[in-house]
């Protein structure tokens, strides 16, 4: 009898893991009739795998409602070549196991004829290998490590190489403000936040700037004052700090300093114009300069008719950058389909977008060639102003 | 490496090791009572934040009185928890009782996370808390100074519950044999009721002390802290409550030192750090630095 109660017990400890994993936030399935195949239906089916929930989803939200908010305009305008799209989306849950099971659902289930998401190496990488082995291009919205172009022929990125965006950051400390000396924070545990570090560190020294002391922590840790009173006590002359960072982490870390009466000018890279920078650190974010991939000041028409836009149709201004990377990812793979003339499948949008040349986007204009998907786009420093705002500060590049 | 910045990395330690210690002291009462390892302890921690968090932002309550309902629910979610998932379990093994503390924990997080979105949150106190005071030429916090009198109120508190009172008799009676307590008259609910609620509430003000210090809050923040609280009760000697002070400070200093004092290459890895410590500690002393030897219960 003690026996069966003990099994019992256990199995009913079980079950209330187990549903749990159902009782996360419901997925956005699009459409729930399954089409055989996608280059005889009516409608073009196009995967969306962004991070909806977690720790990216300050970055791919914004990302996922420029993304649609693009092939709803090509639909409002009669779709594609007489055609319209279904954008079917997952939410990744900023886990790199789901956004592959999930990748492999849209190829499977979905027979989509591309995807587009996620703002983060890490997770791009684990989606892109899935999308590769499948022969389905996946063009990543946000991600910007640069090995990420060794995955294979099947995926392009929207944004620049991080190589760019720490390279602007270099540059604009080194040339603009003369700063040589720069105190770096690494999160070790992201390739995109160490491949930003390396990079930028090659840049200053470069420019005959030194990086005079690196520190370092891991991502979900929230406590930094092992890190400033190190700061603090010796900073060998640093006179700026550059953030290697997540999104999450920047507002926090900057808070922290600032409250220790650290005043030097801080530096991020791309990612950290999020709101949550502002709401987390407020004052104390005032004059944090980031590298990102446009400003929505920019006079650009380009810039201007996409803010409209974004403005009108979500009720807000677009959060940061990556809303314009969302929308620019769907204006590229619409483009491909186009190109496509009535043949859409999976091998002929890769196939076409390869060949995309001079595509003026909201970010930048991309061209891809064969062995390099990496967009060579211009990066633009922005900085925080007093009511919490981007400001404009200059575009590098 | 100057003194000052030596002194300043230890009173950083100190810092943390208090709030570890104030959880550690939830899961060394219930561990001694009941032999239960509560892993959701950590996450009773998280709803105290969120109860503050949504009491500040929405109805703009005065601090005093956010911190006094957001112990108070914490210590019901302490209590409800035991009544719901633990009690039922009470003749099963001691395994069933911890995986179903596992559930608990894992439910909680889903809970918080499906209520609050898993985003992180600002949580900011009043500025007058991030005030630094020279103290013979140490920088402290406000918030730091609280959490140091916070824990010596907490323990010498709990010291007198345990030695003076009827209930702490009943306690010490319960943790040294069950079945005789409740042979001579002690009700082991009761007792055990109380253990959760002043575990829980204790969560509630770690919690407070965390987020101040962090300035944000999610879902999963009283996870890790909790683990590392459940080592200092360990290292300290489970069961014990000076023992899980002992240990919580132990871990904090080590793992700030090691933050603060070893090459930067290298501190990244400093909750490894803790884990090591964990080891060694319990390689030299099995039942902890202040634990006694008891062969386990029947």
């Amino acid at each position: 009898m003690k026996n069966v109660k003990r099994l019992l017990a256990l199995v009913l400890a079980l079950a209330m893991v187990l549903t749990l994993c159902a009782c996360g936030p419901k997925e956005d399935k699009g459409n729930d009739k399954q089409e055989e195949n996608n280059t005889t239906g009516d409608t073009i089916k196009v995967g969306a795998m962004f991070n909806i929930t977690g720790g990216q989803a300050s970055l791919d939200e914004p990302s996922y409602r420029g993304f649609k908010l693009y092939f709803d305009e090509v639909n409002k305008a009669g779709g594609i070549n007489g055609r319209q799209i279904e954008v079917v989306s997952y939410d990744g849950k900023t886990d790199q196991t789901v956004c592959a099971n999930n990748t492999s659902k849209l190829i499977d289930v979905d027979k989509v004829v591309a995807i587009s998401g996620l703002s983060d190496s890490n997770y791009a990488f684990a989606a892109g290998n899935v999308a590769q082995q499948s022969g389905v291009p996946f063009v990543f919205s946000g991600a910007t490590t640069p090995t990420l172009n060794d995955i294979g022929d099947q995926v392009f990125l929207t944004a620049f190489g991080d190589d760019i965006c720490a390279y602007a950051a270099a540059d604009y400390l080194t040339e603009e403000l003369n700063i040589t000396k720069v105190y770096m924070l690494v999160d070790q545990s992201m390739d995109f936040t160490t491949t930003l570090a390396r990079c930028f560190q090659e840049r200053l020294e470069k420019n005959g700037g030194e990086v005079v002391l690196t520190d370092n922590y891991m991502n979900k840790d929230p406590d930094f004052s092992a890190q400033i009173d190190r700061y603090l006590a010796d900073n060998k002359g640093a006179e700026a700090i550059f953030l290697s960072s997540v999104p999450d982490d920047v507002g926090v870390i900057t808070k922290q300093f600032r409250d220790r009466g650290v005043t030097d000018l801080m530096i991020s890279g791309d990612g950290a114009d999020t709101p949550l920078l502002y709401e987390v650190a407020g004052e104390a974010a005032t004059g944090f300069l980031v590298s990102t991939h446009c400003s929505f000041e920019n006079e650009d028409p380009a810039v201007q008719d996409f803010v409209k836009l974004y403005t009108e149709t979500q009720g807000t201004a677009p959060e940061n950058a990556f809303a314009a990377l969302g929308y620019d990812a769907a204006h590229i793979i619409a483009t491909a389909i186009e190109m496509c003339g009535d043949d859409v499948t999976p091998a002929n949008v890769r196939d076409n977008l390869e060949a995309i040349q001079n595509l003026r986007l909201v970010t930048g204009t991309v061209s891809y060639s064969a062995g390099n998907h990496i967009p060579q786009k211009s990066a633009t420093i922005i900085t925080v102003a007093d009511d919490g705002s981007f400001k404009f500060v200059k575009e590098i590049g | 490496m100057s003194a000052s910045y030596f002194i300043s990395q230890l009173v950083n330690g100190l810092r943390l090791g208090s709030v570890y210690a104030i959880v550690a002291v939830g899961y060394s009462i219930v561990y001694g009572i009941l032999r239960l390892i509560n892993f959701a302890h950590g996450d009773i921690m998280t709803i105290g934040v969120y109860v503050m968090l949504m009491l500040m932002t929405t109805i703009g309550m005065p601090l005093w009185a956010v911190v006094i309902v957001s112990v108070v629910v914490s210590v019901f979610a302490g209590v409800l928890i035991e009544r719901l998932a633990y009690r039922p379990l009470r003749s099963a093994n001691e395994e069933a009782t911890l995986i179903s503390s596992l559930a608990v924990s894992t439910l909680l997080q889903n809970l918080l996370q499906m209520i609050f979105s898993p985003q992180k949150r600002a949580f900011h106190l009043p500025e007058f808390f991030s005030v630094r005071h020279d103290i013979f030429g140490i920088q402290l916090s406000t918030m730091n100074i609280m959490t140091f009198v916070a824990v010596a109120v907490i323990v010498i508190a709990l010291t007198f519950v345990v030695q003076k009172t009827k209930i702490g008799t009943a306690m010490r009676a319960c943790s040294e044999n069950l079945d005789a307590a409740r042979l001579m008259g002690i009700n082991p609910n009761k007792v055990i009721v109380f253990a959760f609620a002043v575990g829980s509430g204790l969560a509630a003000l770690a919690g407070l002390m965390l987020a101040g210090e962090y300035k944000t809050i999610d879902p999963l923040m009283g996870f890790v802290p909790g683990l590392k609280a459940f080592c200092a009760a360990v290292v300290g000697g489970i069961g014990s409550l000076y023992g899980a002070v002992l240990g919580g400070l132990v871990i904090g200093v080590a793992e700030m030192l090691f933050a603060g004092l070893m090459p930067t290459s290298v501190t990244a890895y400093r909750d490894a750090f803790v884990f090591v410590v964990l080891i060694l500690v319990l390689l030299v002393r099995p039942n902890g630095l202040l634990g006694q030897s008891e062969g386990g219960r029947s």
